[in-house]
């Protein structure tokens, strides 16, 4: 009984810990991200102000775009049409790769609203 | 024959609106991106359900955050607490803020 409740204790806490968003292979996603870099420039610092810069950007929240893009429930015409065929590896792996380019332009709000 | 439709196009794409969003006012930008870091200020800040780091949104382009913010106001950008955000917002504060965080560096 009490060693029922403690593997259902463990059970739940491995499931807990368990990222939504597994990290990607970095190498197989710059090996994707190909096609993405019209737009979103050959350093994932897009030049052109209408597409967003993704170098550096979280990898969990990259994913959760081109899932929303994929399912349609972001809605964009572009991106529909790339993300349609990602399969959730290429899609973790796209994401490790933008994540992890140099030179970032992006940061967090830490320290710089009024009265920081 | 083969100029006409070459020249409704060029009409066409020379009457299209300008894409290039008009820039709003940085200074009042940064007063209202206020309520913003409460959850983009946060390093690390995590939405619950799905679990994922809500964005860096600083030094992001401009016309892109103009569009998102668009977006959720109109609703066409699913996030419940975004979408909340963005009703909120007027056209010239989504300018304003689009402003500010464009102008931001790491």
């Amino acid at each position: 009984m009490k060693r029922s409740f403690a593997s259902l204790l463990i059970t739940a806490l491995v499931v807990c810990a368990t990222p939504a968003f597994a990290k990607g292979d970095i190498e197989a996603g710059k090996a994707k991200a190909v096609p993405c870099q019209a737009c979103h420039g050959a350093d994932g610092n897009a030049a052109d102000p209408q597409y967003p810069r993704l170098a550096g950007q979280y990898h969990d929240y990259l994913q959760r775009a081109l899932h929303e893009y994929k399912k349609g429930d972001r809605k964009n015409p572009i991106m529909a049409g790339f993300a349609a065929p990602l399969s959730d590896e290429d899609i973790a792996n796209l994401a490790a790769y933008f994540a992890s380019l140099p030179g970032s332009k992006l940061t967090d709000l830490h320290g710089k609203v009024q009265g920081d | 024959m083969t100029r006409a439709p070459l020249l409704a196009i060029a009409l066409l794409i020379t009457t299209l609106p300008c894409a290039a969003a008009e820039k709003g006012d940085a200074a009042a930008g940064k007063s209202k991106v206020y309520t913003c870091a409460g959850c983009h200020g946060i390093p690390g800040w995590k939405n619950p359900y799905p679990n994922y780091h809500v964005p860096r949104i600083g030094g992001q382009n401009y016309d892109y955050l103009v569009t998102a913010l668009t977006e959720y106001k109109t609703g066409e950008r699913l996030h419940p607490t975004m979408r909340a955000q963005g009703e909120s917002l007027s056209e010239q504060d989504i300018r304003d803020i689009a402003t500010y965080l464009s102008g931001l560096a790491p």
